[in-house]
């Protein structure tokens, strides 16, 4: 198992009477894609800064590369941050904003530096146009750059691809696919889950500030696989029966009573025949269909019910 | 520490509002002679003739005068350096660094120094042309005494520029600043002190209060004017340093 990276324990934090952020517990590992998903004023934006050093929690903690770290720590400058927008100034252009920041972490061969990194994000080095005139997706790029000029090992993107064009948001998706071929661990944040499942390896769904669901990859995609549910009354004895009478393979038992098929080419009718005629009682049985975006809003809404409870 | 003094000051060089303001203030300094020698009434400032001082006398003249408007183009650089690094949120892209909030503040307050150091320097440039032109001559005077004079005022400046910093930093909002500078600069505090202690009497704390101790004019022969002079800007100056590392440490940046 990869080494944890990234490990947060019970963060809070609390403004005044709102807690934007409640007793979050995850470990992010190198080489992950870590996608943090939850709607507006979820507590993405917090807990990121947080973990990048730019707001301390009110109580829990923060391990960066397997050491606690409080207030100004060093392993806080191996991470590189984009948080909400890009920060950079709007009267320089892309070179002298990537310049100054390269300035203030003592880089020596700036230029070969900087030029490296605008051809990586996909813009022109010889542009000299200001940055206050750039669209959405180029400073967003430049964001990124920004980012990446203390050579991180770990890079937070908070919502990069709001605001941009299908192609602005397929640039960046390249972008963030390459960086972590290159070895280096993304965590992003969104609040579109479709979008997050095109790169994401690891998924968690925040919702008033708590983590309510921790996912793998695979694990998210088995949750929205089409799939036939049945209910029987005894789980046992009607899984000898699909693997035997209708060769199917790819299946879970979910408890005592209840299987979910993954098999898609079965028909209901079938499933149902060959349960009753070996003697299987049928309580219910219901094809489902979930896209990511009706589970992380089932996800959500489960989490306010319990809430309620 | 020195990485980042040395990003703002690329910002500093590299950055045409800085030359601007300095334009205007030279021009305007021109401008204020010619004026004041257009003006100028026999009989006062004790009878002396403010055509017949020299640069020493020239200067406390100025500074007496309110709204100090050197305070005011120290309030207005110091406002927008800040906040303009602030608003943009440029100061994410390395203030997670080791120490890089302290040294953040540090080195913006060794800017602030410089422009101050910047706008005496256009202030003595303007004042010799412009008493040159118009006075006909440029006298300096007792050299000494005007080094301790420019080298105090430099140093009131200075730290008023601190003031200013620390508000930006704590209140977050460019107009509040700009506002706060501009009546700091009228030293409306410092009247309302000594209007209030003029009917308690005996109590003279108004003396201590910085824009105050600007405008009052001093001799800087007298040694309990330089160390008054010299304690009020240290005191100021280390004070307002403090309250500002110490807020930008605790800040929670948004």
């Amino acid at each position: 198992m990869s080494e944890a990276i990234i490990e947060v324990s019970q963060l809070t934090k609390q403004f005044k009477s709102k807690t934007a952020v409640h007793k979050a517990n995850f470990k992010i590992c190198r080489g992950e894609i870590f996608g943090l998903i939850g709607q507006n004023g979820a507590g993405k934006s917090t807990l990121l800064k947080m973990i990048g050093g730019l707001m301390y929690p009110t109580s829990g903690e923060i391990k960066l590369f397997n050491r606690t770290v409080k207030d100004s720590h060093p392993y806080f400058e191996r991470i590189g941050i984009l948080i909400e927008h890009a920060g950079l100034f709007p009267h320089y252009n892309a070179y002298e904003n990537l310049d100054l920041i390269a300035i203030s972490y003592g880089l020596t061969s700036r230029e070969e530096h900087i030029n490296k990194l605008l051809k990586l994000v996909g813009l022109d080095a010889s542009n000299k146009s200001k940055v206050k005139n750039y669209s959405m997706g180029m400073k967003q790029r430049l964001g990124i750059a920004a980012a990446l000029i203390g050579s991180p090992d770990v890079l937070i993107l908070d919502e990069p691809i709001n605001g941009l064009d299908p192609q602005g948001i397929s640039e960046i998706r390249r972008m963030i696919l390459e960086l972590n071929k290159a070895g280096m661990t993304i965590i992003i944040s969104s609040h579109i889950l479709e979008e997050l499942s095109k790169v994401a390896t690891q998924y968690a769904i925040l919702h008033q500030g708590e983590v309510i669901e921790h996912h793998s990859r695979e694990q998210l995609l088995l949750q929205c696989e089409d799939r036939i549910e049945i209910e029987v009354e005894k789980a046992s004895s009607a899984v000898p029966i699909l693997e035997q009478h209708l060769n199917i393979n790819h299946y879970k038992v979910i408890s005592e009573h209840v299987v979910y098929i993954y098999d898609s080419h079965i028909e209901n009718q079938h499933i149902i025949k060959s349960l009753v005629e070996n003697g299987v009682t049928v309580h219910s049985i219901t094809k489902h269909k979930q896209s990511l975006e009706q589970y992380y809003f089932l996800a959500r809404t489960g989490s306010e019910g319990d809430s309620h409870d | 520490m020195i990485n980042i003094f040395k990003m703002d000051f690329h910002r500093f060089k590299t950055n045409k509002m800085i030359y601007i303001l300095l334009l205007i203030f030279f021009a305007f300094q021109i401008f204020g002679i010619y004026m004041l020698k257009t003006y100028e009434q026999p009989g006062e400032n004790g009878g002396m003739l403010i055509s017949t001082m020299n640069e020493s006398q020239f200067i406390q003249v100025i500074m007496a005068q309110t709204p100090s408007w050197m305070l005011v183009y120290i309030a207005v650089f110091s406002v927008y350096f800040y906040m303009s690094e602030y608003s943009s949120g440029f100061y994410k892209n390395y203030i997670a660094m080791k120490n890089a909030r302290m040294y953040s503040v540090l080195s913006k307050i060794l800017i602030t120094g410089l422009f101050t150091l910047f706008m005496f320097i256009v202030m003595f440039i303007a004042d010799m042309i412009g008493r040159s032109i118009f006075f006909d001559h440029a006298a300096l005077g007792d050299g000494g005494y005007l080094a301790k004079l420019l080298i105090g005022q430099f140093l009131l400046h200075w730290a008023f520029s601190i003031v200013i910093l620390c508000i930006s930093i704590i209140s977050k909002s460019l107009i509040a600043s700009i506002v706060v500078g501009f009546v700091l600069s009228l030293n409306v505090l410092g009247m309302v002190i000594s209007a209030l202690e003029s009917l308690v009497g005996q109590v003279n704390l108004s003396s201590f209060l910085l824009v105050n101790t600007i405008v009052s004019p001093r001799d800087f022969h007298h040694i309990n004017d330089l160390i008054h002079v010299a304690g009020v800007a240290i005191v100021f100056i280390l004070l307002f340093s403090f309250i500002a590392v110490r807020y930008k440490i605790k800040e929670d940046l948004r």
